[in-house]
């Protein structure tokens, strides 16, 4: 296995508040890591810090054997580096299909429109009458679609209804058995639990638990979540 | 209808669309509220002067006006514009100052007064029944022609839809690999380019001085508020609307109460029909 | 009341000191720069609050000052010309709340349209100055008449015009400490929220342009008189975006900014115009620096430098005080919809939605993502209206109301991706919740209004887990979503609503939050007795709370049953199996 994304002691945040402090992970080739903390301990600063977004203060991230941590997100992007955040997700003003055409894709969209009916039928309508948990179905489609290698997903679960969610879990697996790696902060054990290779517990920034689908219980999980 | 009120519409309104291009695609695509754009048209105005003055040969007048302007634009974007996106009203002040530093610029160079220039075409043709000059048939044929091939290329291209991807949510568009940068410069770049070509060709028809934007920029503004943000049909629509009432009731009343006229129905639509008459994407 | 007296006394004493200092025709030159200020700080009111911006706020100044001329003009008494003077402003500000409620009415935002509808009023007013030359002397304008009460320009008139500019600031300093103050800053913020807490939000910006206008006749009144001339450039476009230029430059965030900006840019002017040729270029850098680098202006940066030798005090915590009670009627009542359909542009959104709830208890509402579950909602409270059909709450119509309303009839709404006013504290937007349905014009003008708290709130502000409590004065800014979920929960229930409708409560919280959020909604059902709907995936949720439970699947009713019902109706199981987190 080849290492895809590294991490070494990343900090940063937002203008002079740091979030996230000295993190160092990797993430493998054709797997996933799940990353779980409860709201407010640097998910979505950790996954923007990766994606681009936000500049860090401190670390490097090397992506592919390339050290990434000075590029601007859409270089990033260029590179193999997808991303679907976890508010403002879709261009509400572009129609579905402009929403999932934008971009450069491997996998026609098309390809997920069995599992995610509703997407077909809606493809001229602007993403931003559609309902809160079809936003989220619609930016899952555009990330998997994507040319990446490495897919950061910020909550895709959160508002989805149940038979979605194992829908979105299967596209996941499928992606990372033809070898693309994924980044995945969730709150849904369900889920995180399922799709998971290894997991990452954050907690006031920091990481406070690792494992991998061996070595791991519900039990840790539950108890990186709770109070 | 006299053959030349229909011809003198024709110029109105292709000129009026051609002026209101460039805030079509800087208001109504890049959302930045360009109080300086009857500045761009004025600047594209004084190529044909800069030419004369430096002795340069006529064909070089609207390189001279693309890259004066072009320059200015691209430095204004980089410096100015690009802390603007998303931020309207600072928009709108900013590129206010920016309006009075252009005219203060032009003034110490070329002075407060008129400045004219010949028309590159002269005589009259006759058509349909009426002696008209020929400069303005060739310039409306122009203006038609460069509509076509910019209706088509929209067709065809992402970019139009890259641009209201990178407006509606900056962010996601730079996750999605658009260099948001770089398509916003290049934007604002050619709408203001546009400008002032339309200030080139209105050169030979009107008095150049410092101070000759505002009206450009006031009914190109109406123009867009009574077409519709955002499509070509729409400023199709509105510069028609705007061009043709101002030169219709000028014609049979007076300047006076066309421009009344202009401002009353502009009114009505931005309180009554905010979106225009056209409003759809593209 | 120190942050009102001192800079209000400071100002007097400078002012009165500028005829001693510098002689009588500088306090005259001054004088016209705090005329001008006076208005500035009129558009600084306006701009800097609501975040409406005129641009064409020399229509106000120039038909006031008209009006003057015409009045002096004609030497009445000087009752008589007060007296008519306080109707032109009457009359001039009713004129701008119509054009401005109008205008506002129905849509949610400060945008630039009305901005540019003020621009071609003032347009208008420039073209008509200048042709009406009966009434106004065309463009040689008015002038031949004396000052108010004959008071010399160059010497009685100047102390008139400081008690305007003094008077103009103090009222504007108090307004600042009022919950009138905190209102425009939460409309300008976060307006679909402001509705959906039933205030009318078209009438608070329609009152706060009215307001900026009176001060802009005010000023154009006096300088009709400060002058003895006026012209159609009194009511040009070009002075109203001198006057924006002066309080975008003075700072629009502070009472004073304006009048510092007007004094200062045009002392410079007075005194470099003539001598430095590059005046007009400067002032045009300097302009957009300042939009560009410091947004806040010249009283921005003063203000700054002040708080580092002189920081601002702590905000002492003030006691709770109980709340005024609730205008709605708070019996419980049946909420039903008769075959409501929704259409937006071509998409069927509700296909014929009809179902009654009981009039207490929690109804869950679930279905696959896009059935219409947040649409449904939206029919409720007006942020959409019906195509067809009708839904009534105790059988009253409560359909196609604008959104403001559904409060009054009792109805609260959280929504989907929480809504809050992010540039406010924690603790302003409980105020704002708090004052929500309870307010009466005079509370308006009281900070005891600020005190106020609900039963409802205060079960959830002191519940132990909640983390609200503690970070009480922190911007809500950086809050994480999840707390923003709670704190769009309380501020919900402050109203203590008999009809309190929850979109997906606890969509990105985790398994304890979660916990902690359906213990906080059972509680407040159990002791307000009324009506809870929840739109909610997780069935484990669902199960726990529901006494009802309606699904909805492409714009239509599935099935409206309790849980264990819905649970065993083969049609649901067709299309919604559910899960649990």
């Amino acid at each position: 296995m080849t290492t895809l994304l590294d991490i070494k002691n990343l900090t940063g945040g937002y203008q002079d508040t740091n979030v996230v402090f000295d993190i160092s992970f990797q993430i493998e080739a054709g797997s996933l890591l799940g990353v779980l903390g409860r709201n407010g301990v640097g998910k979505t600063t950790l996954a923007r810090l990766v994606q681009g977004s936000i500049p860090s203060s401190a670390g490097e991230i090397s992506f592919a054997g390339q050290p990434i941590g000075g590029l601007p997100a859409h270089a990033r992007r260029q590179l193999g580096l997808g991303y679907m955040p976890q508010t403002s997700m879709v261009f509400d003003d572009l129609t579905v299909h402009e929403n999932l055409h934008l971009g450069h894709n491997a996998t026609p969209p098309e390809h997920y429109f069995d599992l995610f009916p509703r997407l077909a039928e809606r493809l001229k309508q602007p993403a931003g009458t559609m309902s809160g948990g079809e936003r989220k179905i619609l930016a899952f489609v555009r990330a998997m679609s994507e040319d990446t290698q490495l897919i950061i997903l910020d909550e895709p679960s959160e508002g989805v209804q149940p038979e979605n969610i194992d829908r979105m879990a299967e596209c996941l697996r499928e992606r990372v058995a033809k070898g693309a790696s994924v980044l995945l902060c969730e709150q849904n054990l369900n889920m995180l639990s399922n799709v998971s290779d290894c997991f990452m517990g954050l907690d006031s920034g920091r990481i406070t638990m690792t494992g991998n689908k061996a070595n791991t219980t519900r039990e840790d999980l539950n108890a990186v979540l709770s109070l | 209808m006299s053959s030349v009120l229909f011809l003198n519409l024709a110029w109105q309104i292709s000129t009026l669309a051609l002026v209101a291009l460039g805030l079509a695609i800087v208001f109504g695509k890049l959302r930045i509220m360009n109080m300086a754009h009857g500045e761009f048209v004025m600047i594209g105005a004084y190529a044909p002067v800069i030419t004369s003055t430096l002795g340069l040969p006529g064909w070089l007048q609207a390189p001279v006006c693309l890259v004066t302007v072009g320059l200015i634009a691209f430095a204004l974007e980089r410096s100015i514009i690009r802390h603007l996106y998303g931020r309207m009203f600072d928009s709108l002040l900013a590129t206010w100052g920016i309006a009075i530093l252009l005219r203060e610029v032009v003034e110490l160079v070329f002075g407060r007064g008129y400045q004219s220039v010949s028309p590159p075409i002269p005589g009259t043709i006759n058509l349909i029944g009426a002696d008209y000059p020929a400069y303005r048939i060739a310039v409306i044929a122009g203006i038609i022609l460069g509509f076509g091939c910019l209706y088509w290329w929209n067709t065809r291209s992402k970019v139009a839809t890259q641009i209201k991807a990178m407006v509606g949510n900056p962010e996601l568009a730079q996750a999605v690999g658009i260099n948001t940068a770089r398509l916003s410069a290049g934007a604002f770049v050619f709408g203001c380019c546009t400008a002032g070509l339309a200030g080139l060709v209105l050169a030979p028809t009107i008095r150049i001085e410092p101070m000759m934007g505002l009206d450009y920029l006031i009914r190109s503004f109406f123009a867009l508020v009574v077409g519709g943000l955002g499509s070509l049909e729409g400023l199709g629509i509105g510069a028609s609307i705007i061009a043709g009432t101002q030169t219709f009731i000028g014609s049979v009343a007076s300047q006076t109460y066309g421009y009344l006229a202009v401002l009353t129905l502009s009114i009505l639509f931005l309180w009554l029909k905010p979106n225009g008459i056209r409003s759809t994407s593209r | 009341m120190v942050s009102v007296l001192l800079p209000a006394s400071a100002l007097l004493a400078a002012l009165l000191l500028v005829p001693e200092l510098f002689g009588d025709f500088v306090a005259y030159q001054i004088g016209l720069y705090l005329i001008y200020g006076i208005a500035a700080q009129g558009i600084g009111f306006l701009w800097g609050k609501t975040g409406v911006l005129p641009l064409g706020q020399s229509l106000f100044f120039g038909i006031a000052a008209y009006v003057t001329a015409i009045t002096l003009r004609a030497e009445g008494h000087l009752i008589v010309n007060l007296g008519l003077a306080t109707i032109a402003l009457a009359v001039i500000a009713g004129f701008a709340y119509v054009l401005a409620t109008l205008v506002f009415r129905g849509r949610n935002e400060s945008g630039p349209y009305f901005s540019l509808i003020t621009l071609a009023l003032v347009m208008i007013a420039e073209q008509v100055a200048g042709t009406a030359t009966s009434l106004t002397g065309g463009f040689n304008g008015m002038s031949g008449f004396n000052s108010l009460a004959n008071l010399d320009p160059f010497g009685g008139f100047y102390y008139v015009i400081v008690a305007a500019t003094v008077s103009v600031s103090v009222i504007l300093l108090l307004l600042n400490k009022m919950p009138v103050n905190l209102i425009a800053r939460a409309v300008l913020d976060n307006e679909p929220r402001m509705q959906l807490l039933g205030f009318p939000t078209h009438v608070v910006k329609g009152a706060a342009f009215a307001f900026s206008a009176m001060i802009a006749a005010l000023a154009g009144g006096l300088f009709a008189s400060h002058q003895g001339i006026v012209t159609p450039t009194s009511t040009g476009f070009a002075l109203s975006a001198e006057l924006v230029i002066l309080t975008a430059v003075g700072g629009r965030f502070h009472v004073l900014g304006p009048l510092i900006g007007a004094v200062i840019v045009g002392w410079a002017s007075a005194e470099l115009r003539d001598s430095f040729p590059y005046w007009e270029l400067l002032m045009a850098v300097l302009f957009i620096l300042v939009v560009l680098k410091a947004p806040g202006g010249i009283a921005e940066l003063i203000d700054t430098a002040f708080r580092r030798v002189w920081p601002k005090p702590a905000k002492a915590t003030l006691p709770a005080q109980v709340a005024p009670s609730v205008r709605f009627n708070k019996s419980p009542m049946p909420l039903r919809f008769e075959d409501v359909h929704l259409q937006i542009g071509v998409v069927q959104i509700l296909n014929g939605v009809s179902f009654e709830t009981p009039s207490a208890g929690i109804v869950s509402v679930i279905g696959p993502n896009g059935a219409g579950k947040t649409s449904a909602l939206n029919t409720i409270t007006g942020n959409l209206a019906v195509t067809r059909g009708q839904i009534t709450l105790g059988g009253h119509a409560i359909h196609s109301r604008p959104p403001h309303q559904a409060l009054n009839s009792g109805i609260g709404r959280k929504l989907q991706v929480p809504s809050v006013f992010f540039s406010l504290s924690v603790a302003e937007n409980l105020s704002i919740a708090m004052m929500a349905n309870r307010l009466r014009l005079a509370d308006l003008f009281r900070t005891s209004t600020y005190q106020w708290q609900s039963v409802a709130l205060k079960g959830v502000l002191d519940h132990p887990e909640v983390p609200l409590a503690k970070g009480l004065n922190e911007p809500v800014e950086y809050l994480p979503q999840g707390h923003r979920q709670f704190l769009e929960y309380a501020m919900t229930v402050a109203a203590e609503p008999t009809v309190l409708l929850l979109d997906e409560p606890c969509a990105g919280l985790s398994p304890d939050e979660t916990g902690l959020m359906t213990t906080l909604v059972q509680t407040y059902q159990a002791t307000t007795k009324g009506l809870v709907i929840v739109i909610e995936h997780d069935m484990s949720i669902v199960e726990a709370i529901s006494d009802k439970v309606l699904v909805l699947h492409l714009g239509q009713v599935l099935a409206f049953d309790t849980y264990d019902n819905v649970r065993q109706n083969p049609e649901v199981m067709a299309v919604y199996a559910g899960g649990t987190k």
